[in-house]
């Protein structure tokens, strides 16, 4: 696996007209609410960073708006279009977290198997096994996989579907810093390669790295939106980092 | 909203997800394991049921009417099947549950919706597994019928198929449950608990509601063994064919309904009710059919064929009261050799059980307790007699025919084999577990890594 010299450190070029856009979106659990009025926008290949603490609605954010959770109210719309829980799965994919998916079989079966659904050529399998460093663990079950590799299996498999926007669940976790920038760089081809991606980060350090705006996320609620810069003006605090930032505004 | 990308999920093939499918089910070890028990357990019963129908045979060498009761059916296949049965009853749900439940535990279940199928082909997918895994679990049985045949036995086609096609029904009937169970459940032991309260408890049922009117009965038609003993009889009922069918369908919409985590528990639950409605109205449907055929060899079915044709003939409706409690083994004759009999043959029959709801202690004061009363044409007669050779010539005098003559030549002669089951012994304690372990290896064994991978992937 190739590792790219840096990442850009300025991100706050013009971007595409919204792509997605989720309108009010509210869950509860019993009396617990897990999202309160939750509204935001996804624009065309940008990585929306997700931030928030443990408990913040991250996951269940992501998941309502996959169509994986049932959201007690709330809208998701495509390019303006209202979009069914069915119709979802034909434009999202949601990556969740912590998942060893089959774990009884072998790496490359799993791989195999998303490949073949979506028609990849061995071609387009081979050089995302490349990207995410695969190719040692192919050969094992999915159970023997150590954490690191088991994520980098998820992210293979995202990389093999499709769909314009990616959802991912704490996409970093499990790996070492080092791997955490591999990683981050097959992040950002995937974007310059036209797709668009929501990463649930809680690591505000990794986030400010890989991700073009932020969706700051407490309590279920929202509590700000926007670039670096945008969130910086926000708070007042021009020379601010986005720890200082998520810290002032939540 | 339709984009290029909305397109090429819209074309997903099937082929991929129904390897998925198999690889899951072949993989686990609750197939192999199963198949390791069910070997020696089916071998057994086959050795013993060969061994019995063995020291019959000898018994009935010289003696055409004791050869005539020798049938393979009962002797051999049932006894045999029968472990099958008990095995598909007590040791396939952990199969069939695996196929969905470890994908719940796992979470491997929310990667799975969001793949381009629809629900119900994701279960179309799972019951297919199942399937072969049933099929899979069908082979010492079947061997048994080779074997059967390599040591001189007989085999009659219709009875026998009708029999494997009876375990089909149960298996996947056991299987749909599972993949219900599993559904609704949370973890595969929940799952397996659920499954075996329906498998189980359709064996309380047998036993508590055995012989009871009414209701009770009505209750007992829904055991699932019910499903199985019709076909062991050599019948192939077309009710009960579309009764497990439409159940089989009914459990397999249930685990649709409920397994995409993203769909409202109260939309399940509405879906549900609908779903328990259409399967309870083919139920209902179902239960009006009578047309059956007897697919035995020995025709025990049915009345012998002079008389069926004769019966054939008569197009008033008959009413038979029958003065018996349902408990009364008298009753149980009665059913089994005039009225179930009558039923299959005559397009209008009505049983009325004037006993019903009384015991057979409670009754025998009564006169009439005993008395089966036939009312054809507008005339009845009585008889206390449970047998076809007395009920059949006051049915054919209360229609005015003549009773007919016997056809010469068409009785069943019976199959008698002298023959040990010793030699089935080393197959099914030896050589076929060697080959289910061989064949588990195999499943184990890593699948190839296409070289363009190993060419230009390079290490990371």
């Amino acid at each position: 696996m190739t590792t790219s010299a840096a990442i850009p450190s300025d991100r706050t070029a013009v971007y595409a007209p919204d792509l997605m856009q989720v309108a009010g979106l509210t869950k509860r659990y019993g009396d617990q609410r897990a999202l309160s009025d939750v509204s935001l926008d996804v624009r065309a290949c940008e990585i929306l960073g997700l931030i928030g603490p443990n408990g913040a609605g991250k996951t269940t954010l992501l998941e309502s708006i996959a169509g994986i959770l049932p959201a007690d109210a709330g809208r998701v719309l495509w390019q303006g279009t209202s979009l069914s829980y069915a119709d979802r799965r034909e434009v999202i994919f949601y990556l969740p977290d912590g998942l060893r998916p089959w774990d009884d079989q072998f790496a490359t079966r799993v791989v195999w198997f998303f490949a073949a659904v979506y028609g990849r050529s061995e071609n387009d399998v081979a050089k995302i096994i490349r990207s995410v460093g695969l190719l040692p663990v192919l050969g094992k079950r999915v159970a023997a996989l150590s954490k690191g590799y088991g994520r980098r299996l998820m992210l293979a498999l995202a990389l093999l579907t499709p769909h314009p926007l990616l959802l991912m669940d704490e996409p970093f976790d499990g790996f070492d810093l080092r791997q955490t920038r591999e990683i981050m760089h097959v992040l950002r081809d995937v974007a310059a390669g036209g797709r668009t991606l929501v990463l649930a980060i809680h690591q505000l350090i990794d986030a400010e790295r890989v991700c073009d705006r932020f969706v700051l996320l407490a309590d279920g609620r929202l509590r700000g939106v926007g670039t670096l810069d945008e969130l910086r003006t926000q708070t007042g605090q021009p020379l601010a980092g986005l720890e200082d930032v998520f810290l002032a505004l939540t | 909203m339709r984009s290029p990308d909305t397109i090429v999920v819209a074309r997903a093939r099937l082929h991929p997800l129904l390897a998925k499918e198999l690889w899951d089910v072949l993989s686990g070890r609750a197939l192999w394991t199963m198949l390791l028990i069910l070997c020696p357990f089916v071998g057994y019963s086959f050795f013993q049921a060969v061994s019995l129908y063995g020291e019959a045979s000898s018994a009935a060498r010289d003696s055409p009417t004791l050869a005539s009761g020798l049938s393979p059916l009962d002797g051999v296949f049932v006894p045999t099947f029968g472990a099958l049965y008990l095995a598909v009853t007590l040791l396939f749900p952990f199969v069939a549950i695996r196929a969905l439940g470890r994908e719940k535990e796992s979470g491997a279940l929310r990667l799975l919706v969001q793949l381009p199928y629809r629900v119900p082909t994701l279960i179309a997918a799972k019951m297919t597994a199942i399937s072969v895994a049933w099929l899979i679990s069908l082979i010492p049985a079947l061997s048994a019928l080779v074997i059967w045949a390599m040591l001189g036995g007989h085999l009659y086609a219709p009875e026998t198929l009708n029999l494997l096609f009876g375990q089909l029904l149960y298996g996947l009937l056991v299987g749909a449950i599972a993949l219900f169970a599993a559904s609704i459940s949370e973890g595969s032991a929940t799952a397996a608990i659920v499954t075996l309260a329906f498998t189980i408890g359709s064996w309380v049922l047998d036993f508590a509601l055995a012989g009871q009117p009414g209701l009770l009965e009505w209750i007992l038609r829904l055991s699932l063994t019910q499903t199985l003993r019709t076909f062991e009889q050599g019948l192939l009922s077309i009710g009960l064919l579309l009764g497990i069918v439409a159940a089989i369908c009914g459990f397999a919409a249930l685990a649709a309904i409920w397994l995409h985590p993203g769909v409202p528990p109260h939309t399940k639950l509405i879906r549900s009710i609908a779903s328990v409605a259409i399967v309870a109205a083919v139920f209902a449907f179902a239960t009006q059919i009578r047309t059956s055929l007897d697919l035995t060899e020995d025709r025990r079915n049915s009345f012998p064929a002079a008389d069926q044709r004769a019966l054939a003939e008569l197009r008033e409706p008959l009413l038979i009261t029958v003065h018996l409690a349902p408990e009364d083994p008298r009753y149980v004759d009665l059913r089994r050799n005039v009225l179930a009999k009558l039923e299959r043959v005559l397009p209008r029959v009505t049983i009325r059980l004037a006993a019903a709801g009384q015991s057979v202690v409670g009754s025998t004061s009564d006169d009439a307790y005993g008395e089966i009363e036939y009312s054809y044409g507008g005339r009845s007669a009585k008889t206390r007699s449970t047998s076809h050779r007395e009920a059949l010539p006051l049915l054919y005098g209360l229609a005015g025919k003549p009773i007919p003559t016997p056809v010469v030549g068409e009785d069943y002669p019976g199959y008698p084999l002298v023959t040990s089951g010793q030699a089935v012994l080393p197959w099914f304690f030896g050589a076929f577990p060697l080959l289910i372990v061989m064949a588990w290896w195999w499943t184990c064994r890593a699948p190839r890594i296409p070289a363009r991978f190993i060419e230009e992937g390079g290490q990371p």
